[in-house]
C-alpha cells in the first residue's frame, strides 16, 4: 500500500443509522491518492451507504469523512471534489451522449469551446468518438457504462466513486470492462472507490479491498492479503472457495493445535487471537492447497496435516480436476489438483489421504 | 368458427373492434357529419333546415358579436390551462415525491370532488362568489377588511376559477404519472454534477415531465374552450363563452345551421391547437420520454 501523509479519503469512526437500523457501524478507512480501492461485501453490508457518505448523498450520524484532509461535514455532493458513477448509470435519457458528458462542465459555467474540447477528449478516452449525437437508449449496456464514466471523469474529480458500475452487464462484457476500467484508472491517475459484491471483480481490479459485512469493515488489505490471510471466518468464506473443518481447539501457542470430530489432530500456523483451548472452531484451507494421495503412498513430510477420506465425486474442469472427499464425521472437502503431467488420477469411491501444509491452514472462531 | 379465427388473427381483431367501431360510427362520426352538413344549410322558420347550400353561417361566425366571444373563450381556456399548470405542477410533484402509501391516498383525495355532481359543485362556487350575497364578500365586509364587494362574480375571473377548479385534476394526473416514474438517481446524478436545485428542475425534471405537461394541458384546454355549464352559472348571464352561444343556437334560437357552423369552427381551432402543441411540445416530450 502507498503510504502518504494525506489520504485521498479518510473515514474516521463513521456511523450511519437509518431509524432503527445501523447501516454502517464505526467504520474507519484510509484510502491513498491514486489507489483503486474496493468496498466488497454482500447486499446490506453497508458498502453502498459508505460510498454515499463519501459522495455526500448521505450524511454520517457519527464520525467524519475527510477528502484530501478536509472534513466534509454537511457539504452537499456538488461541493465535494468527487463524482459518482451510479448503479445502472443514471444517464439523462433526454440528452445526447455529448450533452450528458458536458453536463457537469456546463453547470459550472465552463466556456463552450473548452467544453467541446474536453468532451472530445473524454469520448476518445472511453473509445466512443462518433457517438456524440446518440441517445442513451440507443447504446448497449457497455457503451452506457462508458458514457457514465466519461460524464464523471470530465469534471476531473479528486476521487471517483463507482457504485456497482458493472452490475448490469453480462459476464463476458463485465470481464472486458473490468480491464478497461483498470486501464482508464491508471491512465487518469484518479483515486477510484469501487463498490461491488463480486469478490472476483474486487480481486481482479483493486489495489486494496475492504471487506464489509453487517455495517462493519472486517478486513482491509491487498487482494493477496485478503485471499491468502483472511482474518476471520466471514472473509475466509466470502473470498474464494474454502474448506471448513469443524474442530475443537486443544492448544494455543506458536501455532494452533486442534482436534477434528473424528479424532484426528491437526496443526495450523495461524489462529484467530481470541482462541483458547477448548473453544469450538473452524479450520479453513483453500482447495488448491490440498493434495491427495493413495494411503500407501503418503509422503512423510514435516509440517503437513493429513486426514483420511473417500472420494465421492470427480469433476473435470479443464485446468484442474476437482475432487469431493468425504471424511469420517461427515465433513466434505473440496480438493483441486492441477491437470499436469504425471499427476495421479483418482477414481470415485477410492480411499485417499488428504494432506495440506500447516502454513496453509487457518483457525477461526466458529461464531462470527 | 373458432378454427377460422385461429387462422385469421386479422378477422379476430376486427370482430373485437366491431362494437366500439359501431358505437363511434353511430354516436360520433355520423353526428359529426350531420353537423358539418348542417353548417352549410339554411335554417327554416320552424327550427329545421332548408336544403340549400350556403356559406352565410360561416360569414356570421366572423361577425364581431360572435367572434369576440370566441376570442374571449380562447383567452379563458388559455388562462385555465395556464393556472391549472401553475398550481397543478407543484401539487403533482409533491404527490409524486411522497412515500407510496401517502401517494395513493393523495391521488384518491384528488378524485373525491368527482363524487359530487359538477353542477352542484359549480353552484357551491356561486354561493361563495356572488357579488352581494356571496359568502366571501359578506364575510370580508363583516370583518371590515373591505368596504364594498369585490368583483368576484360574473366575470372572466369567476369563470376561470370555476374551470381551473373543475379541470385541474386532469392536469395533475398525467404530470403526476410522468413524475412518479422519474428515476430518483437522475436527480442525484444532476446534483453530483454541480446542478443547483433550479438547474436540476430546469434541465432534468421539467424535460422528463413534459409528456405529462403536454397531455395535461390538452386535457384542460379543450374542455375549457367548449365549456358551457361553468360560464352559464359563474358568468352570471353577463359573461358568456362560445359554448353558451352554441347551446343557445340549438336550444333557444333554433338556428341549427349557425350553431353547427360555430361548432365546426371551434373543433377546427381545437384541432389546429392540438396539432401545433403536439408538434412543438410533443417533440420535446418524445425526446424526454424514456426510450
Amino acid at each position: 500500500m502507498v503510504e502518504t501523509s494525506v489520504p485521498a479519503v479518510e473515514l474516521r469512526d463513521v456511523v450511519k443509522r437509518f431509524a432503527e437500523v445501523i447501516a454502517v457501524n464505526h467504520v474507519s478507512l484510509k484510502i491513498a491518492p491514486g489507489e483503486f480501492f474496493a468496498l466488497l461485501g454482500p447486499s446490506g453490508s453497508g458498502k453502498t451507504t459508505t460510498l454515499r457518505m463519501i459522495g455526500g448523498f448521505e450524511l454520517p450520524t457519527e464520525g467524519e469523512v475527510f477528502i484530501e484532509g478536509e472534513p466534509q461535514g454537511y457539504k452537499p455532493p456538488y461541493q465535494r471534489p468527487v463524482n459518482t458513477v451510479f448503479q445502472n448509470y443514471a444517464l439523462f435519457p433526454h440528452m445526447t451522449v455529448a450533452q450528458n458528458i458536458a453536463f457537469g462542465l456546463e453547470m459550472r459555467g465552463v466556456p463552450r469551446e473548452e467544453i467541446r474540447r474536453r468532451v472530445g477528449e473524454m469520448l476518445e478516452l472511453v473509445r466512443l468518438s462518433g457517438y456524440e449525437r446518440r441517445r442513451p437508449h440507443q447504446l448497449s449496456g457497455g457503451e452506457q457504462q462508458r458514457v457514465a464514466l466519461a460524464r464523471a471523469l470530465i469534471n476531473r474529480p479528486k476521487v471517483l466513486l463507482l457504485d456497482e458500475p458493472l452490475g448490469a452487464l453480462d459476464l463476458k462484457l463485465r470481464k472486458a470492462m473490468q480491464l478497461e476500467l483498470k486501464t482508464i484508472q491508471e491512465q487518469v491517475g484518479i483515486t477510484f472507490i469501487y463498490v461491488t459484491h463480486d469478490q472476483e471483480e474486487a480481486i481482479t481490479m483493486a489495489d486494496r479491498i475492504a471487506v464489509m459485512n453487517r455495517g462493519r469493515v472486517l478486513q482491509v488489505g491487498t487482494p493477496q492479503e485478503v485471499y491468502e490471510h483472511p482474518e476471520n471466518l466471514f472473509v475466509a468464506d466470502f473470498i474464494g472457495d474454502t474448506n471448513f473443518i469443524p474442530v475443537q481447539v486443544q492448544q494455543v501457542g506458536d501455532g494452533v493445535q486442534v482436534l477434528t470430530v473424528s479424532g484426528a489432530v491437526l496443526l495450523a500456523h495461524w489462529g484467530e487471537p481470541t482462541l483458547n483451548a477448548g473453544s469450538e472452531a473452524m479450520m479453513a484451507v483453500r482447495p488448491e492447497r490440498m493434495r491427495l494421495h493413495r494411503p500407501e503412498e503418503v509422503p512423510q513430510q514435516e509440517g503437513w496435516n493429513a486426514v483420511e477420506g473417500i472420494i465421492r465425486h470427480v469433476i473435470y474442469h479443464g485446468l484442474d480436476i476437482r475432487y469431493e472427499v468425504h471424511l469420517a464425521g461427515g465433513t466434505t472437502l473440496h480438493v483441486r489438483m492441477p491437470v499436469g503431467q504425471g499427476e495421479t488420477r483418482f477414481q470415485r469411491g477410492e480411499h485417499v489421504v488428504v494432506s495440506w501444509p500447516h502454513a496453509a491452514a487457518r483457525v477461526f472462531r466458529s461464531e462470527s | 368458427m373458432s378454427a377460422l379465427l385461429q387462422r385469421k388473427p386479422g378477422l379476430r381483431a376486427w370482430l373485437l373492434l366491431a362494437p366500439s367501431f359501431v358505437w363511434l360510427m353511430l354516436f360520433f362520426i355520423i353526428p359529426l357529419g350531420i353537423i358539418l352538413v348542417y353548417s352549410f344549410l339554411e335554417r327554416d322558420v320552424y327550427g329545421g333546415v332548408v336544403w340549400k347550400w350556403t356559406l352565410d353561417n360561416y360569414r356570421r361566425v366572423f361577425d364581431p358579436l360572435y367572434f369576440k366571444t370566441f376570442l374571449a373563450s380562447l383567452w379563458i381556456a388559455f388562462l385555465t390551462a395556464f393556472f391549472s399548470l401553475l398550481f397543478g405542477y407543484p401539487l403533482a410533484y409533491y404527490i409524486a415525491t411522497r412515500p407510496e402509501k401517502v401517494r395513493n391516498a393523495l391521488v384518491l383525495a384528488l378524485m373525491i370532488p368527482f363524487w359530487t355532481n359538477f353542477l352542484v359543485r359549480t353552484y357551491a362556487w356561486l354561493t361563495l362568489l356572488r357579488t352581494n350575497t356571496g359568502l366571501i364578500n359578506v364575510w370580508l365586509q363583516q370583518w371590515g377588511i373591505i368596504d364594498r364587494p369585490l368583483p368576484l362574480f360574473g366575470n372572466t375571473f369567476a369563470i376561470t376559477l370555476g374551470l381551473v377548479y373543475g379541470w385541474m385534476p386532469d392536469m395533475i394526473l398525467p404530470i403526476y404519472a410522468a413524475l412518479e416514474r422519474l428515476d430518483r438517481r437522475l436527480l442525484e446524478a444532476a446534483e453530483d454534477l454541480y446542478a443547483s436545485r433550479w438547474q436540476v428542475f430546469r434541465r432534468v425534471i421539467w424535460p422528463l415531465s413534459l409528456p405529462g405537461v403536454v397531455a395535461g394541458t390538452m386535457l384542460v384546454f379543450i374542455p375549457s374552450l367548449g365549456a358551457f355549464v361553468t360560464p352559464a352559472i359563474l358568468g352570471g348571464g353577463k359573461r358568456l363563452m362560445i359554448g353558451n352561444v352554441i347551446t343557445n343556437q340549438f336550444l333557444g334560437a333554433h338556428d341549427w345551421p349557425f350553431g353547427s357552423a360555430l361548432s365546426v369552427l371551434m373543433m377546427a381551432v381545437m384541432l389546429v391547437a392540438t396539432l401545433i402543441y403536439f408538434r412543438t411540445g410533443g417533440e420535446e416530450g418524445r425526446r424526454g420520454g424514456l426510450g
